[in-house]
């Protein structure tokens, strides 16, 4: 039975310099901000984790300077951070998660105080606090996760969170459950996701980190053979071998923006090498998709471009003409954290889905 | 009729065939012992050696030298050239004289013992579709780092000629297709050909699924920190992830047969798992090359030794038949190849393609 009272969310999502906040009642966000953290204010902090009463502190702050009561909140969603593999969904915080993101099991990342920022504030009021899709969402399909040497497990590291709030909306907008469609979806922005979704389960994708279609600043998949001479070759570091995958790879290696409107310009302007580079990032997430579609055995229902990137109508019309053979492809342009991680809480609060638990 | 022989070397043996027009006269595997072979310094020395013994293998099936119309060998990795048909001019003659390689290999005896043999009979020589075959549209050249473009390098002979069987069986010409042609072997090379052009191919050493032995495309971090790792040595690093990776990394057999028997035999499920994973592998590339032609592929198809595997067919054409239709060329007959490929020239069927 759903509840009729009204839900007054408060969403925290701490990025590596930012922390955004957002007020939602119901559906709507009646209030956002983003909380810049200057370099020089989070030197100090040793670890991520550390950095917790600094910015609960002027979170707690913005709400009041903004007149809103920090104690107004019927539930606290922060977004996730990259805990042990977990399927997808909404999971209230406990000891155990708190206990995983302090240790930083698996890696150090801003979106690990998510969880205690939300569960710091909701235990004061008291409400619940939840985290939504974290980017550690794994939902692959054995084969997936082999690479092709033992030593390598193929890791489910992808942005599930807008992902997964897309693929809802898709479904809606189709008429249909989401549990009985099938999708490819592809979020274009800084790192690139590309991922077969059988009837909601992610149960495949690109290592969005290093694997896959390059990105404006990330290298994607590298020929093995010459990529492990550079690695030997003696001439970088393993840190500078690290950006060029990650930081400094893909279009910013070669066009020194990673700013695809600037390269859009640079093409209307005439210049053929950006055009060539900025259509082969087009050209490898074709390929990315049509490589998913055999996953789903060719049953696909849509293919949907998602992300910020997706607002590129030159891009994503390259994208189509090489795979809407596969399948319907819709545009969803953007990505909205926010109103995902609102939606998550809600869909809780209001009963249509249960909270998961991490243990 | 044309009477042809081809020439295939291999690092321990020299395959020998002679054809007339399409029928196969004679073929032999000459195998050269480690006896015979440890008196050089490298195979760079051996063409002497070889010669004779496919001299003598002509001998011996009763072909007189004045019979023949044309000696064609194995292709080399030479610099990146458009497939087809070369004759050997002076300059290719060079180039395999001079090692000028992108990576020293045997068959590089291929061209030269060819060569030498049907000069000394007024003969024309040729190669065919050398694993350098390089038609990459510019597209697929990136990789996503500006330090590597991406490289040509794969079983150009074997595939072109399934393409080309596979036209044949279409009643079209080659020209006139696209198709998908996955190569299945101890390598594995999946190439989209948009109307007689491979513009896009995984290189099987670099990328791509795994393979019996290859490991395939790798994520980038995981490989960085096996290459920093003291575990392994940048030479032994690199032989493994070419020779010892894949189905012989998982299983210890790179032996696809082996591999079925523990499946059905000892219902191995870990065989079964790694098995049909470099079939899913496969597929996820066919599938990548299909959105290279758009989608407007007459037909995928599946040649080499493994390509004899229903088990492993099966799987990916379940995975990829909404693609078009599959078509099987099992198992691969590189000394057909390379007669035929020389056949199309002397019957004026194509214009043989000058080396520049």
């Amino acid at each position: 039975m759903a509840s009729n009272h009204n839900h007054r969310l408060l969403i925290i999502n701490p990025g590596s310099t930012s922390t955004k906040i957002a007020v939602f009642e119901e559906e709507k966000s009646v209030f956002e901000t983003t909380l810049r953290h200057s370099a020089s204010e989070l030197k100090d902090y040793g670890r991520i984790w550390d950095q917790f009463d600094f910015r609960k502190k002027i979170l707690i702050e913005e709400l009041k300077k903004a007149g809103i009561d920090p104690k107004s909140f019927t539930a606290v969603i922060g977004r996730g951070g990259v805990l042990r593999p977990i399927p997808g969904g909404t999971y209230r915080v406990g000891a155990k998660m708190l206990e995983d993101l302090r240790l930083a099991v698996r890696a150090e990342h801003a979106s690990n105080l998510g969880a205690i920022l939300a569960y710091s504030i909701a235990s004061e009021i008291p409400v619940e606090s939840f985290i939504v899709d974290p980017v550690c969402v794994d939902e692959l399909e054995p084969m997936a996760k082999i690479t092709g040497m033992p030593e390598i497990e193929r890791d489910s590291i992808f942005h599930a969170l807008n992902i997964r709030a897309i693929a809802r909306a898709a479904a809606r907008d189709m008429g249909k459950p989401l549990q009985e469609l099938n999708f490819v979806i592809a979020h274009l922005g800084g790192g690139i996701s590309v991922c077969a979704m059988r009837r909601g389960k992610v149960v495949n994708v690109n290592y969005a980190l290093c694997e896959g279609p390059f990105t404006p600043e990330r290298s994607g998949s590298v020929p093995l053979f010459r990529f492990a001479e550079m690695c030997f070759s003696g001439k970088y570091t393993p840190g500078e071998i690290r950006k060029k995958i990650n930081g400094q790879g893909g279009m910013v290696a070669y066009l020194d923006t990673n700013d695809a409107t600037l390269v859009e310009k640079r093409i209307a302007e005439g210049d053929d090498y950006a055009r060539l580079i900025y259509e082969a990032m087009a050209y490898q997430v074709a390929q990315e998709i049509g490589a998913r579609a055999t996953v789903l055995k060719g049953k696909v229902d849509a293919i949907i471009i998602t992300g910020g990137v997706a607002r590129s109508k030159m891009l994503t019309d390259w994208i189509t003409e090489r795979v809407s053979f596969i399948a319907e492809v819709k545009i969803y342009p953007g990505e909205d954290e926010m109103q995902a991680l609102a939606m998550g809480g809600l869909r809780v609060l209001r009963e249509e889905e249960e909270a998961l638990a991490y243990d | 009729m044309f009477r042809i022989l081809a020439i295939n070397p291999g690092s321990t043996s020299t395959k020998v065939s002679v054809y007339d027009d399409e029928a196969e006269r004679f073929s032999e595997t000459i195998v050269h012992t480690k006896e015979e072979l440890a008196h050089f310094k490298d195979f760079t020395e051996e063409r002497p050696l070889r010669e004779m013994a496919v001299l003598n293998s002509l001998k011996k099936h009763e072909i007189p030298l004045e019979s023949l119309s044309a000696v064609v060998g194995r292709g080399a990795p030479l610099k990146p050239l458009e497939g087809g048909t070369y004759r050997i001019n002076e300059l290719l003659l060079d180039d395999l004289r001079h090692q000028r390689l992108q990576s020293p290999h045997v068959s590089v005896l291929g061209g030269l013992m060819a060569f030498e043999i049907a000069d000394s009979l007024g003969l024309p020589a040729f190669i065919a579709d050398p694993v350098s075959t390089d038609e990459m549209h510019p597209l697929a050249r990136i990789s996503g780092l500006p330090e590597i473009s991406r490289k040509s390098l794969w079983h150009a002979l074997n595939c072109k000629a399934a393409a080309r069987k596979a036209s044949r069986d279409l009643n079209k010409k080659y020209q006139e297709l696209n198709l998908l042609v996955c190569h299945l072997g101890s390598g594995i090379t999946v190439s989209a050909h948009r109307r007689g052009r491979a513009i896009d191919v995984n290189n099987a050493n670099s990328e791509g699924p795994f393979s019996p032995e290859r490991a395939g495309t790798l994520p980038a971090v995981e490989l960085i920190e096996l290459c920093y790792s003291q575990r392994h040595e940048g030479h032994e690093m690199l032989k493994k992830v070419t020779r010892h990776a894949g189905l012989s990394a998982y299983l210890g057999t790179s032996n696809a047969l082996e591999v079925e028997r523990r499946i059905i035999e000892e219902k191995d499920e870990k065989a079964a798992l790694l098995y049909e994973a470099m079939a899913y592998q496969v597929a996820k590339e066919i599938g990548a090359m299909a959105a290279v032609l758009e989608g407007k592929v007459d037909a995928v198809v599946l040649t080499g030794a493994l390509a004899r595997s229903e088990m492993l067919t099966g799987w990916i054409t379940a995975r990829v038949s909404f693609i078009a239709p599959i078509l099987i060329y099992p198992g691969e007959d590189e000394m057909e190849a390379l007669s035929l490929a020389a056949l199309r020239v002397l019957r004026g069927e194509e214009e043989p393609k000058e080396y520049t």
